[in-house]
């Protein structure tokens, strides 16, 4: 029988979800197995799993879950071991390290920040800091658009200011945010946003970071921040990705 | 837990809360090397939407076009892409309150603030509406 691993806690932890439901259509219930110092959160795998959303949803719901009481190592989804003995083996044999990576995240959360730019906004934006592209936007409208030629040369020019901006913006938003975070983390690239970062954020400056959030979209209107957490510290389990906050 | 003032205006986290974390779940998070992990190969949830600008003749004439169509007056007078904002706020704050909450042990912003209205289209093809209520339904009667 498969086990499925959702994460690795404290066996003190004070609220594991056992018996909660798990991936799997049925739901295959939530266990613990404990050894030592550490308890893994896992249940029995369905036959070919694959990263159906709903599986993806029912692996966050329990780390939330978990995550909510008390400090989780989440597992990357789709992590199977052969039998409950191998995990209780795997527990007793890196024990310092995961007692160590869940002292050090112990009452921290991972916020998500996504950010894009407001189109209109960005446009107008470039153009107010650009007046050689506005005076081309200018002459193109009196001519009720400009000719094929014209658009293009505009548009090349625009897109250049446009990325520029996202390069910037990008910047800025980590600028913005590091001092409330104990840590960063860049978020996998490739999602097509202008910044995709992780942000560690101990629970107790939780609120700190969010007024960072809203005063950074009162100063920079023109950027669309879509903020995900609190979250199971995904990005921060290993010290790899993670990078300490200036 | 302490309760994050902003988690009120953010709505519940649903479906779309995990479709804009999926990347994290696939993608980081701890990897024991004694175990093995699914393949995720030909999964359609990866998808990405790709915003950022990209040079090419469709975004040059994109942009040409969007900038014919801008008021560059009052553009200039007012702050820059505020209207159009505080617009936004409404209309996604009003999305967010339909989403209905996860559930109560996930605390989650899933913030859709400022999401932009193109965005918001496009994002509905994506995700057609069905599947998420189904999914927000499923979760509602934890079957």
């Amino acid at each position: 029988m498969t086990t499925y691993v959702y994460g690795i806690a404290s066996s003190s932890h004070p609220s594991l979800p056992d018996g909660m439901e798990g991936i799997g259509k049925p739901a295959c219930a939530v266990r613990i197995l404990k050894q030592g110092e550490l308890a893994a959160i896992v249940s029995d795998a369905p036959e070919d799993l694959k990263p159906k959303r709903r599986d993806l949803l029912a692996h966050q719901n329990v780390l939330s879950e978990a995550g909510a009481a008390g400090s989780v190592l989440p597992m990357r989804f789709g992590s199977l071991a052969p039998d409950d003995e191998t995990v209780v083996s795997v527990l007793g044999e890196r024990a310092d390290h995961y007692t160590e990576r869940l002292r050090t995240l112990d009452g921290k959360v991972e916020y998500n920040v996504k950010a894009s730019h407001n189109e209109q906004a960005v446009l107008h934006q470039v153009l107010a800091e650009n007046p050689e592209l506005r005076a081309m936007v200018e002459a193109n409208q009196r001519q009720g658009g400009g000719s094929h030629e014209q658009k293009l040369q505009l548009g090349e020019a625009v897109t250049s200011a446009v990325r520029a901006r996202e390069a910037s913006d990008a910047v800025e938003v980590r600028r913005a945010l590091e001092p409330t975070a104990e840590s960063v983390a860049e978020g996998p690239e490739g999602t097509g946003w202008l910044a995709n970062i992780s942000f560690l954020v101990s629970r107790k400056s939780a609120e700190g970071f969010v007024a960072a959030v809203e005063e950074l979209r009162t100063t920079q209107p023109h950027l669309e921040l879509k903020v995900h957490g609190p979250l199971p510290p995904y990005s921060f389990v290993d010290p790899g990705p993670a990078e300490p906050a200036a | 837990m302490t309760v994050v003032p902003a988690q009120q205006s953010g709505g519940g986290g649903g479906t779309s809360g995990l479709y804009d974390v999926v990347e994290l779940i696939l993608d980081r998070g701890l990897v024991i090397d004694a175990f093995i992990r699914v393949s995720l190969v030909g999964i359609e949830i990866l998808k990405v939407d790709v915003r950022v600008v990209v040079a090419s003749v469709d975004t040059y004439l994109r942009f040409a076009e969007a900038c014919n169509r801008l008021d560059l007056e009052t553009g200039q007078k007012k702050d820059p892409g505020v209207p159009d904002l505080l617009g936004e706020i409404t209309e996604s704050g009003a999305k967010g309150k339909s989403k209905g909450a996860l559930s109560g042990a996930a605390e989650t912003i899933s913030d859709a603030f400022k999401q932009s209205r193109e965005e918001g289209e496009r994002q509905s093809e994506e995700r057609p509406r069905a599947r998420r209520s189904t999914t927000s339904r499923r979760k509602e009667e934890k079957e």
